[in-house]
């Protein structure tokens, strides 16, 4: 036990550091009222898991699936209106042309991208286990998606914005990770790094749209 | 069993062990060692915390919806050595490929998942006093109670961690590290790090996995990367967490700016597991705020939801 006596004085930096910290501890701001959006979660519960069971159907084909999985997305995704989040500030700049250009080369970029992703965990079964409201018409869908490949359960959550019986998925959260909040940063980053030439994200988007899976 | 912690603590622990009182030529050997695991090891952090989604486990309370709430969370990444940083990335993601992708690929191989989930089950045994301490150090005296019975019923009953059969009796597995421990307490992030091979993290979760190394029980009973046990624990550490943030691996490799990728990953991570200790929820901006002014027309016109049209910019 060579490293006894350092491990010892660590820990005890740590505990005077700890003692320390303490006294900046913050009250836990009050959670979130309980309220429920049967509605959205009834939307999720439905439109999610054909999606999730289309892509675990191993009679199809991965051509099949493609074309069932870009049929089936507009239903369960707001994509105009992710379109335009993942562009963040350059939403606002962007000219018509560019956006022309843009939304077909994002869409099929997504559809790759998701679709690989989606099946990577290869889950089966969809379970709401609830919904929270942030505000009338922005609901956050708390679901486990089980089955299939995964080992465990994995919890997935779906924000999705709507009304009455019309919802739409604008956001999916895996492990703490929204994926629309950080392809936009991707993005963002990337026309960044062209001096605001959203034309180059848009061929780098091409460029990968049409690169084979790689599994 | 997302045991991302205990592994960075196992790896810092070839850093540390490397130094104490050995003759040279032991220590060189421990050092070199150590070198060479932390190459291979690091990485896998990277992807571990990048995508941080991984298929094979859960996260007790993943997701919580934020209230209607003030303009907040998806904090902007605070990069100040974004240059280092963007040179440590390109050198760990070059070092993946040509050293522990190969390995880690070759394993999944040759082993049917439902074995590796075994793997997997063993190394994250092992991690359990580590988050004991700090469910304590939190005053989490149940999520502790939680834990140390975790790691007594499952090294036990459930042959040395094979088997998680804690769960199956109603104790579900947590994660607890340092760096959550600090943020428990209200210690801000500060400023993203990429340490060379050793992956993504930022100042506090950094200072987080020296304390991890150092006051990880089963690193201080079993020795560190010198022991035989210490040696095996840390490659197959390494290999499984590898192996379990593969997905995560991939994901990176669609991105456009696969190094902001990572960081915003890491960070929204990280940001959710502090969630967890602190019992916070996190507030979401409203979905358009950062966009406003001109949003496209819907092409779908009969769902879209009149009342989330955008704040006012903020950001203008």
């Amino acid at each position: 036990m060579t490293n006894a006596r350092p491990t010892r004085r660590f820990a005890q930096l740590a505990l005077v550091a700890l003692a320390g910290l303490g006294v900046l501890a913050q009250a836990a701001p009050a959670l979130a009222q309980g309220q429920r959006e049967p509605q959205a979660e009834q939307f999720v519960q439905t439109r999610a898991q054909r999606v999730i069971s289309v892509l675990a159907d191993k009679s199809q084909s991965v051509a099949q699936k493609q074309a069932t999985f870009h049929q089936s997305i507009d239903q369960l995704a707001d994509v105009p209106r992710i379109t335009n989040f993942v562009l963040g500030k350059y939403a606002r700049t962007i000219t018509p042309d560019q956006r022309q250009r843009f939304a077909p080369a994002f869409r099929a970029y997504a559809e790759s991208v998701y679709q690989n992703r989606i099946s990577d965990y290869r889950g089966e079964t969809l379970k709401v286990t609830g919904s929270t409201i942030r505000k009338p018409g922005d609901v956050i869908v708390n679901t486990t998606i089980s089955g299939g490949q995964l080992g465990q359960p994995v919890q997935v959550a779906w924000r999705v914005l709507g009304n009455g019986g019309s919802w739409k998925v604008v956001d999916v959260q895996f492990r703490g990770v929204w994926l629309a909040i950080t392809q936009q940063q991707d993005f963002v980053s990337t026309i960044d790094n062209a001096g605001g030439n959203v034309d180059v994200l848009t061929k780098q988007l091409q460029r990968d749209a049409q690169r084979p899976a790689s599994r | 069993m997302g045991a991302y912690m205990p592994d960075a603590g196992a790896r810092l622990e070839i850093v540390m062990n490397g130094e104490p009182s050995r003759t040279s030529a032991t220590k060189w050997r421990a050092r070199a060692r150590g070198v060479a695991f932390i190459a291979a090891g690091g990485l896998v952090m990277s992807a571990a915390s990048a995508q941080a989604q991984n298929a094979s486990e859960e996260s007790p309370a993943l997701v919580q919806a934020a209230p209607p709430a003030t303009l907040d969370s998806v904090d902007a990444a605070y990069d100040p050595l974004q240059g280092f940083n963007r040179g440590s990335f390109g050198l760990s993601m070059g070092l993946d490929r040509v050293v522990l992708r190969p390995i880690t690929h070759g394993y999944m191989a040759v082993t049917p998942s439902p074995l590796r989930r075994r793997v997997s089950a063993v190394v994250y045994n092992l991690g359990e006093p580590s988050t004991t301490v700090n469910d304590i150090l939190q005053g989490k005296p149940k999520r502790a109670g939680r834990s140390s019975a975790r790691f007594l019923i499952n090294s036990t009953i459930g042959v040395l961690g094979i088997w998680d059969v804690a769960t199956g009796m109603g104790l579900k597995a947590h994660d607890a590290d340092f760096g959550q421990t600090f943020g428990r307490y209200g210690v801000r992030p500060g400023p993203y790090l990429y340490v060379p091979v050793l992956g993504p993290s930022n100042f506090r979760d950094s200072v987080g996995r020296v304390l991890d190394f150092v006051t990880d029980p089963v690193g201080i009973v079993g020795g560190g990367s010198t022991t035989t046990f210490g040696a095996s624990r840390l490659a197959a550490q390494t290999i499984d967490t590898r192996a379990r943030a593969d997905n995560a691996f991939r994901a990176l490799d669609d991105a456009t700016d696969p190094y902001v990728t990572a960081r915003s990953a890491y960070g929204q991570y990280r940001a959710a597991f502090i969630r967890e200790a602190t019992r916070e929820v996190q507030a979401l901006p409203d979905f358009d705020d950062n966009i406003a002014a001109d949003p496209v027309a819907p092409a779908d016109p009969a769902a879209a939801s009149p009342e989330t049209t955008p704040a006012p910019s903020t950001t203008q």
